[in-house]
């Protein structure tokens, strides 16, 4: 049940979700990956290729433009 | 009540709009502006008049330079920011833009994550626009108001954006996921 954090902070798409997909990888089932974002179109793809993949996904605006994205993996 | 909290501000200013929508709005848009322009809406165009104006002001002559012998080119070396429709299309797009976030309020100055980004920013940039040129047109001028027109470069244009950015995504992968 550990708990990671993936700085994608200035990050432009596809970089953060490519970094997401292969951060996810490395997770054991349970484990929850935070994502930090600020890029507006990340907050898009991000969370609809982790359900698509079947992760529970939460995304919550911290600040301004700023995003964090939980994902649980699953499977 | 705070009007932030209603679902229609949510729907229209906050959450992001469905391709469909933005696909149609951009489609009326642009044959609005074929109808009273006479032209197609397109964006690079107005940088190469931008960048002769800016030549001019230290005195460099560009009038000589083949891009400025076609007529429309020409017309523009002697027009400004203010007289310029192009000019005027690409100011709308920035200032669009920074309404547009201000009213969903996401605007954020954003950090440079390493200088790695700077040096393929400013590459891609002039590699874009070189291409740009080269092609008549960008992404908006010649594959957009390209294909839109039915002319047969825009469809061009689509085979080799796609090629271009195959390459381009295995590029960013190597040099920017390490």
């Amino acid at each position: 049940m550990a708990e990671y954090r993936l700085d994608c902070l200035g990050e432009a798409c596809p970089v953060p979700l490519i970094k997401t997909q292969k951060k996810m990888e490395q997770l054991k089932v349970g484990d929850t990956l935070i994502v930090e974002i600020d890029h507006s179109c990340a907050m898009k793809n991000v969370p609809e290729w982790a359900r698509k993949v079947g992760h529970n996904v939460e995304i919550e605006e911290v600040d301004d433009g700023e995003w964090e994205i939980y994902i649980e993996k699953t499977k | 009540m705070n009007f932030t909290n209603s679902p229609l501000y949510k729907k229209i200013f906050k959450d992001a709009w469905s391709y469909w929508t933005g696909a149609i709005l951009l489609a009326i848009l642009n044959t609005a502006m074929l109808a009273i322009s006479g032209k197609g809406w397109g964006v690079t165009t107005t940088f190469a008049y931008w960048g002769a104006w800016i030549s001019k002001l230290f005195g460099a002559d560009v009038s000589g330079w083949d891009f400025f012998q076609i007529e429309a080119n020409a017309k523009a070396l002697g027009q400004s920011v203010f007289t310029n429709t192009g000019s005027a299309q690409n100011i709308g797009i920035i200032a669009g833009a920074l309404l547009a976030t201000l009213l969903a309020s996401q605007f954020k100055i954003k950090k440079l994550k390493s200088y790695k980004q700077v040096i393929a920013a400013a590459l891609g940039g002039l590699l874009m626009g070189y291409g740009a040129r080269i092609a008549f047109g960008c992404n908006i001028g010649a594959f957009f108001s390209g294909i839109a027109s039915m002319s047969l470069h825009g469809w061009i244009y689509a085979v080799f954006i796609f090629l271009g950015a195959w390459i381009g995504s295995k590029l960013l992968v190597r040099y920017f996921m390490t």
